[in-house]
């Protein structure tokens, strides 16, 4: 009897309908967008053509350019945006605050510190790593749960009142990037080209071996936010009725933040500090699919994908030959978004 | 009697202010009790306390003859349903929504859904008179309605025992009546012990079946309201002198205030 009750109610489930229409759509132009990444570069290949490279056809140039130089760039950004999108999302829901994100929080300055401090001391004179590039993610998860932790006791009681922790965020944010400026101008690694990348963000310079370390651990923080994510609905409710209907906020608060820290650190160790996907790809996913969660949380990442290798294409076909970090196209439109917000809050409820 | 819950002695300190000192309580099971007393005189800690949102200093809570302390989270909120003072939830979370929220505790990994659960939500949004808002938004509500929901929601927990902590605060005289009205229906027609925290002392005596007066973090009377709601304890506890007469209508006892009987001005604490 229980199989064939129905789950939702007749209105529920043309929300919920609507809500996965909507993904497909976002999915169907993730993948366009990808095509197009892959092809564009300096010399055009066309979608059709790069169909066919990625299933074993085209030349031998062509195959170098395509399988090593540019699939592993949209694949890392695809992974990264998407990462740093669901972090995002769950930051938003435990805190239901829709200005939270993993850059505003300061998890974003932790993992990049972290990153930086990784490198700094486990560098060799030529500037290559004397361990596995497996750990580098790690290192960014030390720092990305340091500052978040950092962030919460900060604001004490009053984790839950909004502006508190926004401004610790902040603050912290911005102590762990004076500190990997510092690292990175006086530290052994000011010779590396990718230095740049942990502070303002770019995809340039991957390889597969890169993109398999994210993909892998993505992988298995997803199986945690599906598994936080039937506990995502009673986060809605103030912490005492949460409590009333058997959820322990505090406890849960601090479990997920500590998965969107993972999420934010897989980003960030190789994409490098992106900002302003966490806050902007979550909310555009909210008001594209509404409310239900799993159908948020998949839009949430084809969305920060999106972003992610639009913002890469864009500084491709604008500054080539240039390279320049793909964080600077994000910030240009996401520091204005978020002040849009911050202003509409003010508007609205004092 | 049934006890539903048995408070033995319970102190709850937040730091250094002892908030609950030493209280003994039993709530009687199937039965409304009203706890009342003066701002700050630890009702809502009391009643917070029996939900086990306050870690005790010392003492012992009790659902019928088991600790509330060995209990998991979601196992108590299977026997325990509250009302917070101030609930709230997003503005675009539609009634349904929020009803089958109630729902949480019963659910789990393996059996996320079940036929119990829709049929809870029904009885729930029936019984509280919501049933026709089920797809409205939170926000559109108005302040009687979005009440109504909320206990629909406790409701849906189907839950022995149901707290309410000040249910009518918010609400214009209308809607004070008609939500303690469907919480004795509830009571009544659905046999549930509940438990409510309520400062108008009016309204405590007309629907408490038990009134516990409450004052400075201690109990200092407990019985049926026709025992209790009398002039020397009434200015004991709440510091007035009035004049405690027969609700012509109702047959209940009802007071009238004269005046303050301490002087004020000594730094109330709030609850």
């Amino acid at each position: 009897m229980s199989a064939l009750a129905p789950r939702l109610s007749p209105a529920l489930l043309r929300l919920n309908r609507r809500a996965w229409i909507a993904v497909g759509v976002i999915a169907a132009v993730a993948l366009v967008l990808a095509i197009c990444g892959v092809g564009f570069g300096s010399t055009w290949i066309d979608p059709r053509r790069v169909g066919e490279i990625l299933f074993g056809g085209g030349s031998r140039g062509e195959r170098v350019v395509v399988l090593q130089l540019r699939a592993p760039r949209v694949a890392i950004a695809v992974l990264a945006g998407g990462a740093m999108a669901v972090a995002g999302y769950l930051l938003q829901k435990v805190t239901r605050n829709e200005l939270a994100s993993p850059g505003v929080l300061g998890v974003i300055g932790g993992a990049g510190l972290g990153v930086v401090i990784f490198l700094a001391l486990l560098s060799d004179e030529s500037n290559s790593l004397v361990t596995s590039i497996v750990w580098q993610p790690v290192a960014a998860m030390l720092g990305a749960s340091l500052a978040i932790a950092a962030v919460f006791l900060l604001s004490g009681q009053q984790a839950s009142s909004a502006v508190r922790l926004l401004l610790f965020g902040i603050a912290v944010g911005a102590v762990c990037k004076a500190a990997t400026l510092i690292l990175m101008i006086v530290g052994p690694i000011y010779r590396t080209t990718q230095a740049s990348r942990w502070l303002a963000g770019a995809v340039n310079e991957i390889n597969w071996g890169e993109v398999q370390v994210v993909a892998v651990g993505l992988a298995i923080a997803m199986v945690g936010v599906f598994a936080v994510a039937r506990r995502l609905p009673p986060a809605d409710l103030d912490e005492v009725s949460a409590r009333g209907i058997g959820l322990n906020l505090p406890v849960f608060r601090i479990l997920v933040f500590a998965l969107a820290s993972a999420l934010t650190a897989l980003a960030v160790a190789f994409a490098g500090g992106v900002g302003f996907i966490g806050l902007m790809a979550p909310h555009l996913a909210r008001l594209i699919v509404g409310r239900p969660v799993l159908p948020g949380i998949v839009a949430s990442f084809l969305l920060g994908a999106i972003m992610l290798v639009g913002a890469d294409l864009i500084v491709r076909v604008l500054f080539a030959p240039t390279e320049v970090p793909a964080g600077t196209v994000t910030a240009v439109i996401g520091t204005p978004y978020f002040l849009y917000l911050v202003l509409r809050r003010g508007s609205t409820n004092g | 009697m049934d006890k539903a819950i048995s408070v033995a002695s319970l102190t709850v300190a937040y730091g250094a202010a002892t908030a609950l000192d030493n209280v003994d309580l039993a709530i009687p099971s199937g039965k409304i009790t009203v706890l009342a007393g003066p701002n700050g005189c630890g009702k809502s800690t009391l009643l917070r306390s029996i939900r086990r949102l306050h870690q005790p200093k010392s003492g012992d809570i009790r659902l019928g003859d088991v600790p509330i302390s060995s209990l998991r989270e979601k196992e108590l909120a299977r026997h325990i349903g509250l009302l917070a003072q101030n609930p709230s939830a997003p503005d675009d979370m539609s009634v349904e929504e929020l009803v089958r929220l109630g729902r949480y505790p019963h659910q789990t990994m393996l059996q996320p859904w079940s036929a119990a659960d829709a049929e809870a939500i029904q009885a729930a949004m029936f019984g509280t008179g919501v049933s026709h808002l089920a797809d409205r938004s939170l926000g559109s509500l108005s302040g009687g309605q979005l009440q109504r929901v909320w206990i629909a929601m406790v409701l849906a927990q189907e839950t022995d025992v149901i707290c309410l902590d000040e249910p009518v605060n918010h609400l214009d005289m209308a809607h004070q009546i008609d939500c303690l009205d469907l919480v004795t229906r509830l009571n009544r027609e659905h046999g549930r012990t509940v438990v409510l925290v309520l400062h108008d002392l009016n309204l405590a005596a007309r629907y408490a079946d038990r009134l516990v007066f409450m004052k400075s973090g201690g109990m200092v009377a407990e019985g049926e309201p026709d025992a209790l709601m009398n002039e020397a304890l009434i200015e004991e506890v709440f510091g007035i002198s009035c004049r405690v007469i027969v609700d012509p209508v109702h047959e209940r006892p009802l007071c009238i205030p004269i005046r303050n009987s301490t002087p004020r001005f000594r730094g109330e604490t709030s609850s």
